[in-house]
């Protein structure tokens, strides 16, 4: 046993410029995020509210020492995608048509829940040949609404919905009521992210319609949760409230807890949009207690706690806002969810912007950091970009603002976001007056 | 008093509810239940309790947390009892950690359940009046304290001040160096200058040296604009760098070229800049222990130590901590809109029994967030953190002299290195002594 102190932690910003970007090691640098810790130094510290990411430490004794948690997540994943594939071939063999279909798109939804959608869209897209052969038409529907998630989920809205179309002909003529109310379901959130409110309204009102004759009550929820998210976006505050006690009553009765902390979390949205905080405050304290009591969803969490955090710093309560925006860093460093730290570094960017302190850009560097290469997404970072141009604006640096409403601009112009992108312009035509 | 038991009603909790309403029959007490979390919450948005009563469920450690978590949000902040299966001795450390009242083991025991509410103090707190306190304000920033270690910083102050010599304070976290720094530059020749405060720790280890020197236009990535550094900003002023041990030392050795040629670069740039700044640095860290490490360079610690500055800990300014507090609690009553004139004797006792290793800047934090809570004009213990409520608890059950088991004092002592060493347990095992398979017995052993 020596005498010698240990050595400090490596700096996780340090530690990500010495590891290279091979998707191989993406487990390894998820398991780097989620095992750093901040140096107990500086907490108190006059850098402690500062503290992001790259500034925690992570102990390389201690990332050997779980490397297996690594190796499991990798072989875990593989026996997945292996075993799919032998079921495949399995049902192949024996003519089971729609069983190769599950199984392939099983596999997908394991490459998408790891984060490799490029991955998940190559076995949907397997999936979707085989079933377009298959005389029963369920497993197409099923495959053209993966794959139609998945479009959805990487921002091309327009495709997306174009899959949910052939999707909801398909079930239509072959009666599948399931097929048709999800697709549906897609539609409307196609619609509803490109800001297109009557078609949205339309997609959800059919759903809700084919739910109903159903009787299903889960889906029922959850056609009545997205009619209400449709409606507060449209400023229908009424409306919204209608359908989410509705939704609330469905999930309720099926004790969908998950489903019920979801709809809670939009409750207190709408209460603090009517300007009744402590509704809202309630809302949301309970929407946490519904999520720990459904299967651990940390995204939830995450949403849950960072709207929390909001409705404080509206309220001037800064000190509780930054609490609460911490727990929730707490909880996506563990849980590795990058674009939630995106989203946490920008509001608490945003919470040092309205105190005018000047280092509170380095939330906005991070947060740019991290959309770009932990977890790339152009869309998160022009977000970024925006909110980065309006802190430098509050604080007068004017050419700086221009500089990032600028970059702002360009990346939601290339990834085809008209909605911010005139946002950004508006900005920058203010910044001109 | 209103209590609330929440899973205390099926056959897993051994038919708690039953027996509390029973053991209280003739307390008076108004005893309610849910059947779980989510619906206890609603009960505690609709009402204000003293006590909830909460049977944790199979990942008790997990469960504990969400409580503590829902209870800080909730009116009249009720103390929570936790009932669990076989409670390990990690989940009563991290209990009392949180200040949770008690921990209980299925099955509750009558005597246990009510020596746990017996620690529910309904005694009225002393008011202590707070004095006005006289500080001396640099801007939004204050000096307050009279302790002799404090009188003897003042006079470095005014020694240091009128001269424009590099000076190094050194003090732990939040004892105030950034407020010292601007007492100086105040006191100097260069106070009609800018004061401009860098902090090294905080900002990416990449985009320091273009914060400090300022860049050219599409020096590097990111490089949008042309960007004069803190260096140039602080021209015919001082220029504060904070926590300067963090950073690199290819960055130390432009610093020290800055310092001792008093001009620079900007990134990107090929022009010579002079410079005309006074220095003032400041680090938490024992950088002669830095220098040993080769991680601070010692021509530049030279440099910088013309003048050192050390700042006592808030625990070495004895009553000091009185006259923060008083001064912080108007403050922020002012802030807030509030009236508060007084803090109850407890709630004090608290505060000078607290290890504060965030030092003043902990103590302006338990205050404020105290101002906020306080629903009249005294601060009281239940206005304090939960962990200081659950430091009293702790007080109150083992007066002095009371013996613990060996084992007891043991976990104890081990779950406090671990929380030093921030759960690392082979630095924990060589704080200890111990080898580290022995030490990961004994947390199993002790639910650690």
């Amino acid at each position: 046993m020596s005498g010698e102190q240990p050595l400090p932690p490596v700096r996780v910003e340090k530690a990500l410029g010495l590891l290279p970007e091979i998707e191989a090691l993406a487990p390894l640098r998820a398991l780097l995020v989620s095992i750093s810790r901040p140096d107990e130094r500086t907490l108190w510290s006059s850098s402690g509210p500062y503290l992001t990411l790259g500034k925690r430490g992570v102990q390389p004794e201690e990332l050997r020492r779980r490397m297996p948690q690594a190796f499991h997540v990798i072989t875990d994943h593989l026996q997945v995608l292996y075993r799919a594939y032998v079921e495949t071939l399995e049902c192949h063999q024996r003519g089971d048509g729609p069983g190769a279909v599950a199984a392939l798109l099983r596999a997908g939804r394991g490459e998408e829940r790891v984060g490799r959608v490029g991955q998940a869209r190559a076995w949907y897209d397997v999936a979707l040949r085989v079933s377009q052969a298959l005389q029963d038409r369920r497993p197409e529907v099923e495959s053209l609404r993966s794959l139609g998630e998945l479009f959805l989920r990487l921002g091309q809205h327009a495709e997306g919905a174009r899959h949910f179309q052939r999707a909801l002909a398909i079930a239509e003529a072959e009666f599948d009521q399931a097929g048709a109310i999800a697709a549906c379901e897609g539609l409307g959130a196609a619609a509803l992210a490109q800001s297109q409110w009557a078609g949205a309204q339309a997609w959800y009102a059919r759903g809700l319609q084919l739910a109903e004759a159903t009787g299903d009550q889960r889906q029922i929820g959850r056609l009545e949760h997205h009619l209400g998210v449709l409606a507060r976006q449209q400023g229908e505050l009424a409306r919204a409230g209608e359908h989410l006690r509705r939704a609330r009553e469905c999930f309720e009765s099926t004790d969908a807890t998950e489903e019920i902390a979801g709809v809670l979390n939009m409750q207190g949205l709408l209460e603090g949009q009517l300007g009744n905080e402590a509704a809202a405050m309630a809302a949301y304290r309970e929407a946490l207690a519904w999520a720990q009591r459904a299967p651990r969803d940390a995204g939830l969490e995450v949403a849950i706690r960072l709207n929390l955090a909001e409705l404080h710093l509206e309220a001037g309560r800064f000190l509780d806002g930054e609490e609460e925006m911490r727990r929730a860093e707490q909880v996506a460093i563990a849980a590795n969810l990058t674009s939630r730290l995106v989203q946490i570094y920008m509001l608490m960017g945003k919470l040092r912007g309205r105190q005018l302190d000047e280092t509170g850009f380095v939330f906005f560097e991070q947060a740019v950091e991290l959309s770009r290469t932990l977890e790339p997404s152009p869309a998160a970072e022009a977000q970024v970009y925006l909110e980065y141009g309006l802190f430098r604006e509050r604080l007068g640096q004017r050419e700086e603002a221009r500089a990032c409403l600028e970059r702002a601009r360009e990346i939601f112009g290339t990834v085809g976001d008209s909605v911010d992108r005139r946002r950004v312009e508006a900005e920058l035509e203010k910044m001109a007056v | 008093m209103r209590i609330l038991a929440v899973g205390a009603e099926g056959g897993g909790s051994g038919g708690l509810l039953h027996s509390i309403r029973q053991w209280m029959a003739d307390s008076g007490a108004e005893i309610e239940s849910a059947p779980d979390l989510p619906r206890a919450v609603r009960q505690l948005g609709a009402g204000r309790w003293q006590v909830v009563v909460a049977v944790l469920g199979d990942h008790a450690d997990d469960d504990l947390v969400w409580w503590v978590d829902t209870l800080r949000g909730a009116s009249a902040a009720p103390r929570l009892i936790a009932v669990a299966h076989r409670p390990s001795m990690g989940l009563v450390l991290r209990a009392e950690k949180l200040g949770v009242l008690d921990v209980l083991s299925l099955p509750v025991r009558r005597d246990d359940f009510l020596r746990a509410l017996r620690r529910v103090r309904t005694a009225p707190e002393a008011a202590v009046t707070l004095p006005d306190v006289e500080s001396h304000a640099i801007g939004q920033y204050v000096l307050v304290g009279q302790s002799p270690a404090m009188l003897e910083v003042y006079k470095l102050i005014a020694r240091v001040g009128p001269s424009s010599a590099t000076v190094l304070v050194q003090g732990e976290s939040g004892t105030g160096k950034e407020v010292i720094a601007r007492a100086i530059h105040l006191n100097g020749p260069m106070a009609s200058g800018p004061f401009v405060a860098v902090n090294c720790a905080a900002i990416p280890e990449n985009l320091l040296e273009s914060e400090l020197f300022g860049h050219e236009k599409g020096a590097f990535t990111g490089a949008i604009t042309r960007k004069i550094g803190r260096f140039e900003q602080a021209g015919g002023g001082t220029l504060f760098l904070d926590e300067i041990a963090d950073m690199s030392l290819a960055l130390q050795a432009k610093i020290l070229r800055a310092v001792q040629e008093r001009e620079i670069e900007r990134v990107g740039g090929s022009e010579t800049i002079p410079v005309n700044v006074r220095l003032i640095a400041a680090t938490n860290r024992d950088l002669k222990e830095a220098i040993k490490q080769a991680r601070f360079r010692e021509d530049l610690y030279y440099r910088l130590a013309v003048f050192q500055i050390r700042l006592p800990r808030l625990t070495e300014r004895g009553d000091d901590l009185f006259l923060l507090t008083a001064y912080y609690a108007r403050h922020f009553a002012k802030e807030y809109g509030k009236r508060i004139h007084s803090i109850s004797d407890r709630a004090l006792d608290l505060l000078r029994n607290h290890a504060w290793v965030g030092n003043v800047r902990e103590l302006r934090n338990v205050i404020e967030r105290a101002v906020i809570v306080a629903t009249d004009e005294v601060l009281r213990v239940d206005h304090l953190p939960e962990e200081f409520r659950g430091e009293e608890a702790t007080l109150q059950d083992r007066p002095e002299g009371a013996l613990l088991a060996l084992a007891e004092i043991e976990a104890r002592h081990i779950a406090r290195v671990l929380a030093h060493t921030n759960g690392q347990i082979g630095a924990a095992a060589e704080v200890l002594g111990i080898h580290r398979n022995t030490l990961t017995r004994k947390m199993k052993e002790y639910g650690l």
